[in-house]
């Protein structure tokens, strides 16, 4: 909220206390000051008197002026001026030689050939917002009264522009601070000054029974003050009320307008006023169960719903409850008589209505952080006072009450002990007594007992823990020692699935990869080209752009997109990995996504350039499951026959672990990839569920070897489409327990191999754990392979 | 036939000398040492003489033979390091060209600071919670003691997807989820990282995904002086030590009192500069103490048991502690970016 030091000083002094100072203050209490910022400024200011004023000779708008700024011959100056309204006799503000406005410095100058010691000022000119002024008074110079005092040099206080606005970001608990006078009390408690409000309380309680009838047909108004006033004068607001207003940021309209909006910025209760000539029915009720359009007083038509609270009079709906009045019953200059409305309207409702029309009046604004409910008959009070004094106001009738307030004082108890365990202080009773004193809780101190008595406008005191809150932030925070909590031991540790995205990680930027994390929330053609998506995609029910409109089913479109922007940008080498959940309805799976462009060792220099293909996804993912205690013998690679949209058929594969599907990993269909200008990718997309709920093998200590192994190298022909897989399998099993292991170390096919088969060469580790294999032992399990090999595969020892 | 002696000795000698590698001295080794070398033929002489004069003249040959032996072994052990020297001098190489290029990968920035404060917390004795990021708005708002048409709502722009069910706009929604779950027993110690999202528009600022880090200790007589210290720990493991916090009044739904938390500029330690806009301070994150009516209507006695919480914005700390401009670069993933967070700082 804009608040007004000028008028805040009007309640509690100030004295002493710069604004940036208070800023300062009410910021350590909790009121947080985003700016302070001057109405008006400048320095070297009077005011003078235009004494002559001729046409310059040289220009065909500029004017030549003397003007006085004292009464001794010597304080005439000579002033080029350019506005269009200065002329001899003119009262006007006079910046001189030397003075600093917020558009640069004033200098002695020469304005083709005419001296100009000084300048002549608009208000503009002077920092007062644009916003605030006449056009006639932003084109030109401010015309003073004719009895402005020619020499006055406190410019500023005279014109009534000696302030200085404080830019209050108020937490929603304290929408009380939405009144100044509540504004007031908050600041007198933090500097421990007096608060005086004005002098208000009993006024209305004028005036004979009248014929106007109140009736309440909704629960959602609990409470409506009303009042007939039948004799106002509408005119000009005074000046001061006029500033105040503008400092607040409420354009002034007139007499009996303005104090219906000076009033509510003072008690911070809405309020509304109405031509009772145009309520000739005499009667008002609440309702909240119409369904029909009406024109609001800023002349827009709105769709009321259900639920609205609407003011009618005579069937007809004359306005939207706490947020806006009607057009129809809108006070204008011919305005005689009015009818006020100080109500209390439900929080939720007004809030709805507000909301849904996007009508964020200042009345609404109120209603939904919540307003007292004893801020009515303040409103009341202060409203038939300002309208006697300002505007003749005559012909009251008795307020009229519909409802009621069933305002419950309310009383917390808090004790010493408690705060000072709650905040880990040792505060005094002194020192909390002094505070609640300073809030107007009234303490009642008995012993270790504090009772304190909540000022009705503290709607947001309930609790103890309340209690302590005011204490501490009126204190202040630097009274806090450091501690930890003394909690008996807990133990912090990891649970399986946070440790085995610790070790991805770890693995995984081992390989040389980037983590990187993308954007959950993606397009309908991402949802649409989605690799296995977990389920039905998520769509928010109001999207803030289409391609930020469902939750992501799959990773794949959005690594792909990484790797797109890294190319787009020169970057050579990309390798990636995200892990992250996915969506779908009722479900959700986290996933590890990889992907490869570029090779994973590129260094040409000294001669080791290993490309990022399937095979190095594939070392990965190997590598990887067996850091997570996953071996061979429980990974299972198998051909893709699930996903040949996205993925190379022939280049790709599905991995398993025992019986549980991971994700296809492998080349990119080329026809897909080259929708993101990219060309060899490799990807993988993973389910971790299946390790989360699974168990890798333990690590096991097994005796190391004694008796040594023997390695056999064969070179074998056979038929090109038998795969490593196969080949390898037939060894396994044919040799039982003897063979150690055995691997595949070249491939050749071309001269000296037929057409259609390839060369494999293979090395065979024999060993036992018991004894030294005998010569005879080797020969027979080796023939028994050679066999197998011949017999099953059709594969011969090459000559 | 003692001149005979001495003279092959001599000329043994001599010959060991001018031997220039370990080839020619193995043919001066043959020649006087081998079977039928020069001293086996002295050898031979021994036949002509007396029984007498057999015994002098054999020590003399064989003085001769360790002579001959010596100087050859002693040869060879020159010639072979010198071999060697110039096999090793013929090695050399170019120490200036660079290494093996060996690439070690990188941990996402928000990653890596998530990583350092989780492992203060474990080292405290707290776990790490976890929760849904479509989670129910009876989690994320109704047990955080934020009903509907509730003002605070209005603080938070939120993603809906029906109803009952949004994306979580704070990682509160995981506190709720944990005091549910602990159905008023204490001690509670837990920190819960993870992705949250808001309706912002993206700006170097603002990002409608980003990741939280929440704190929750609920037990006997904790105070706001414990989440003081807490914090300042916290303040040390992300910006290094001797950080000082301070606490400012604020307000949020789940917690009083409510703090806003400003850790003392690690830039330039509190004396003023542009980070912290000549302050001192720079904000970092909201914390208080639990809502006793949080703690209510989640089981727990609010009369026996107090708590305190605080939440911080990965993102913001990060961008506080590199300097870095725009929130943008989290999520575009720049590998130029990744490639700067190579290490725990």
């Amino acid at each position: 909220m804009k608040l007004s030091y000028k008028w805040l000083s009007e309640y509690v002094d100030l004295s002493g206390i710069s604004p940036e100072e208070l800023a300062r203050r009410m910021t350590t209490a909790g009121l947080e000051v985003e700016g302070v910022e001057a109405v008006a400024s400048g320095t070297n200011l009077v005011i003078g008197e235009v004494l002559e004023c001729w046409d310059h000779p040289d220009s065909d708008h500029l004017h030549v002026t003397k003007v006085r700024v004292g009464d001794n011959p010597e304080d005439v100056y000579q002033i080029v001026c350019g506005a269009p309204n200065v002329r001899a006799g003119l009262k006007v503000v006079v910046a001189m030689v030397g003075s600093q406005l917020p558009g640069g410095k004033i200098l002695a100058r020469n304005v083709r050939g005419q001296d100009s010691n000084g300048m002549i000022c608009s208000l503009n000119e002077l920092g007062v917002d644009k916003h605030w002024l006449s056009e006639k008074q932003i084109a030109g110079i401010e015309e003073l009264p004719e009895d402005a005092p020619v020499g006055e040099k406190d410019v500023f206080g005279y014109l009534g522009l000696d302030d200085t606005i404080l830019d209050v970001s108020l937490t929603p608990n304290r929408a009380d601070c939405l009144s100044m006078w509540n504004m007031a009390k908050e600041v007198g408690a933090i500097l421990r000054r007096e608060v005086h409000w004005p002098d208000y309380a009993g006024k209305s309680d004028v005036g004979e029974k009248g014929d106007f009838r109140l009736a309440l047909a909704t629960e959602k108004c609990s409470c409506f003050y009303g009042k007939v006033v039948n004799h106002v004068k509408v005119g000009p607001s005074p000046k001061w009320m006029v500033d105040y207003l503008h400092a607040a940021g409420i354009n002034s309209i007139n007499n009996v307008v303005d104090i219906s909006n000076f009033v509510m910025m003072e008690t911070g209760q809405p309020l509304h006023y109405y031509d009772l000539s145009k309520l000739p029915h005499h009667e008002i009720t609440v309702v909240d169960d119409r369904e029909m359009k009406m024109v609001a007083l800023d002349g827009e038509e709105f769709d009321i719903c259900k639920g609205d609270i609407l003011i009618t009079t005579g069937g007809e709906a004359t306005g939207i409850a706490g947020v806006m009045g009607g057009e129809e019953s809108m006070i204008d200059e011919n305005t005689q008589a009015i009818f006020i409305e100080a109500a209390h309207f439900d929080q939720v409702a007004v809030r709805r209505t507000s909301i849904r029309l996007n009508l964020i009046t200042e009345a609404a604004q109120r209603f939904t952080k919540g307003v007292e409910v004893m801020g009515m008959r303040k409103a009341m009070d202060r409203s038939v006072q300002l309208l006697a004094e300002y505007a003749d106001a005559s012909g009251f009738e008795e307020t009229i009450v519909a409802g009621s307030e069933n305002y419950q004082p309310v009383v917390v108890k808090e004790t010493l002990t408690h705060c000072n365990e709650l905040l880990g202080t040792s505060f005094t009773m002194e020192q909390v007594e002094d505070v609640l004193t300073a809030l107007d809780f009234q303490p009642e101190i008995n012993g270790d007992e504090i009772l304190c008595h909540i000022p009705s406008y503290r709607i947001d005191i309930e609790r103890p823990a309340d209690i302590d809150e005011e204490i501490i932030r009126l204190i202040g925070f630097d009274s806090l020692q450091n501690t930890l909590p003394a909690l008996s031991a807990t133990v912090g540790q990891l649970t399986p699935a946070q440790k085995l995205r610790r070790t991805i990680r770890d693995t995984m930027t081992g390989f040389g990869l980037h983590e990187i994390v993308t954007y959950t929330l993606i397009g309908e053609n991402f949802v649409n080209s989605a690799y296995a998506p977990v389920g039905e995609a998520i769509a928010l029910a109001m999207p803030m752009s289409e391609a930020r409109k469902y939750i992501r089913t799959s990773l794949l479109n959005s690594v792909l997109e990484c790797a797109q922007y890294n190319r787009a940008h020169q970057n050579v080498n990309n390798h990636f990995f995200e892990i992250s959940k996915v969506y779908g309805k009722g479900v959700e799976e986290e996933r590890l996504a990889i992907l490869l462009d570029g090779n994973v060792h590129d260094d040409p220099l000294h001669g080791h350039v290993i490309p990022g293909d399937f095979y190095a996804l594939k070392g990965m993912i190997t590598a990887w499951l067996e850091k997570c205690g996953y071996n061979a013998s429980r990974v299972h690679f198998n051909e893709n026959r699930r996903d040949t949209e996205h993925f190379h058929p022939f280049m790709s594969a599905e991995v398993w672990i025992d019986n549980n599907f991971l994700g296809v990993f492998g080349r990119i269909h080329p026809e897909y990839e080259r929708k993101f200008d990219l060309k060899d990718v490799v990807y993988a997309e993973l389910s971790l569920e299946p390790l989360f709920h699974g168990k890798g093998s333990r690590i096991r200590y097994s005796a190391l070897d004694r008796y040594p192994s023997v390695s056999r190298d064969i070179a074998l022909v056979l038929k090109k489409e038998i795969t490593a897989g196969q080949l390898l399998d037939v060894v396994k099993k044919a040799g039982r327990k003897l063979v150690r292991s055995s691997e595949i170390f070249d491939i050749y096919e071309g001269s000296h191999v037929p057409e259609g088969y390839k060369s494999v060469a293979l090395r065979i580790i024999y060993q036992a754990a018991d004894h030294t294999l005998t010569e005879d032992e080797i020969t027979q399990a080796h023939t028994t392979i050679l066999t197998s090999l011949k017999k099953q595969l059709d594969a011969e020892l090459r000559a | 036939m003692q001149n005979q002696v001495e003279n092959v000795r001599l000329e043994a000698l001599k010959a060991v000398e001018a031997a220039s590698d370990l080839e020619s001295l193995q043919q001066v080794r043959i020649q006087y040492l081998g079977k039928k070398g020069s001293v086996q033929g002295l050898m031979s002489l021994m036949r002509d003489l007396s029984k007498e004069e057999k015994p002098a003249f054999g020590a003399q040959v064989n003085a001769c033979k360790e002579a001959i032996s010596a100087a050859v072994e002693q040869k060879q052990a020159e010639l072979a390091k010198k071999a060697m020297n110039a096999r090793l001098e013929n090695e050399k190489i170019d120490i200036t060209l660079s290494g093996n290029r060996f690439q070690i990968g990188t941990q996402h920035p928000l990653m890596l600071i998530q990583r350092e404060i989780e492992d203060l917390f474990l080292g405290m004795g707290y776990t790490i919670a976890e929760g849904p990021e479509v989670e129910l708005d009876h989690y994320n708002f109704e047990l955080a003691n934020i009903p509907k048409d509730h003002p605070a709502r209005d603080m938070q722009d939120t993603f809906y997807i029906d109803p009952n069910t949004l994306l979580r706009t704070h990682t509160t929604a995981m506190q709720m989820r944990e005091l549910e779950k602990a159905k008023g027993r204490v001690p509670i110690k837990l920190i819960c990282p993870g992705k949250v999202y808001r309706r912002d528009d993206d700006d170097a600022t603002h990002s409608h995904q980003f990741m939280q880090m929440e704190g929750l200790v609920v037990g006997e007589k904790i105070t706001l002086a414990d989440l003081k210290g807490t914090l300042t720990y916290m303040a040390d493991t992300i910006f290094g030590g001797g950080r000082q916090v301070r606490f400012r009044p604020s307000y949020f739904p789940f917690t009083e009192p409510s703090v806003e938390v400003d850790v003392s500029c690690p830039f330039c330690n509190g004396k003023g500069c542009s980070v912290c806009k000549h302050s001192g301070w720079i904000e970092i994150l909201g914390a208080g103490m639990v809502h006793p009516h949080v703690l209510e209507i989640n089981g727990f006695d609010a009369e026996k048991y107090s708590g305190f919480a605080f939440g911080v914005g990965l993102e913001r700390v990060t961008m506080l502690k590199y300097g870095i401009d725009d929130i943008r670069n989290f999520y575009t993933n720049d590998l130029r970016f990744l490639k700067m967070f190579d290490r725990y700082d």
